[in-house]
């Protein structure tokens, strides 16, 4: 199971953090949250990623649908704190390059 | 640890996932020694194989009622998932499955994502059953 939480910063920037496994079933939570997100004029986005305990490839397509509408939108997505079991499926992706994480969901947009 | 089998049968449907990711960590608890790349590579396959049976090989199926049957069997130096369905067919050819050319695409890595995962996935076809097996061997690169 996930829970989904969502805010937005002062700065204007929405900070999702998928909190479990990114699977099938969640993907399509986290898919709704990013479109509402950007349909909400939010368009630079950090996905808080910490406590995101598995990812598969479901989750890597919510996650690159999000990226597509924000930048559509003027905006950017930037995954942040990623641990290990999640980085290891970015690598096998090579979709550590599109998706470069960030250290720190702070200072994601500094660059 | 010498032995460790975790047997399953339940509906294709999506929400069986999460009682499967439940399995492997029970599997994880026995077989303590594995390291978190190999058992995040093996999870990721056996999730990626279960949610291609659940959601392409019923896509087309008319009937109600499908099924899948799991074993997760863990040794010294080997991790292999078992997996059958009753579903229709699967057209598929696993030498030839490869990311999808467009980075930026939202699908199409799910078997290619448990073949770099693995150290080897087979599917075969028998009497009326798909049968997909998956393994990885210890500190291998996929």
């Amino acid at each position: 199971m996930i829970e989904i939480d969502v805010h937005t910063r002062d700065d204007g920037i929405g900070v999702v953090v998928p909190r479990g496994r990114l699977n099938m079933v969640a993907a399509r939570q986290l898919k709704e949250v990013l479109a509402d997100l950007v349909g909400s004029g939010t368009s630079r986005i950090v996905v808080d990623m910490a406590e995101t305990t598995f990812l598969d490839s479901s989750g890597l397509g919510a996650l690159i649908g999000g990226l597509k509408s924000a930048r559509q939108a003027g905006g950017d997505l930037r995954i942040a704190r990623p641990v290990p079991a999640v980085t290891t499926v970015f690598e096998l992706t090579n979709l550590d390059r599109v998706l470069r994480a960030r250290d720190d969901v702070e200072t994601a947009f500094d660059d | 640890m010498t032995d460790g089998r975790l047997v399953l049968s339940a509906p294709a449907v999506p929400e069986v996932l999460e009682v499967v990711h439940t399995m492997l960590a029970q599997l994880w608890a026995r077989a303590d020694t594995w390291d978190q790349r190999d058992r995040t590579r093996f999870e990721l396959a056996v999730i990626e194989v279960l949610g291609n049976v659940v959601e392409h090989a019923y896509a087309h199926d008319t009937e109600s009622g499908r099924r899948f049957d799991i074993t997760l069997v863990a040794d010294d130096e080997h991790v292999v998932a078992s997996l059958a369905d009753n579903g229709l067919p699967v057209a598929l050819d696993l030498s030839g499955v490869a990311l999808p050319e467009d980075e930026l695409a939202e699908s199409g890595r799910g078997l290619a994502l448990a073949t770099a995962a693995l150290d080897d996935l087979r599917y075969e076809r028998v009497e009326g059953r798909n049968h997909w097996t998956l393994e990885c061997r210890r500190g291998s690169a996929g």
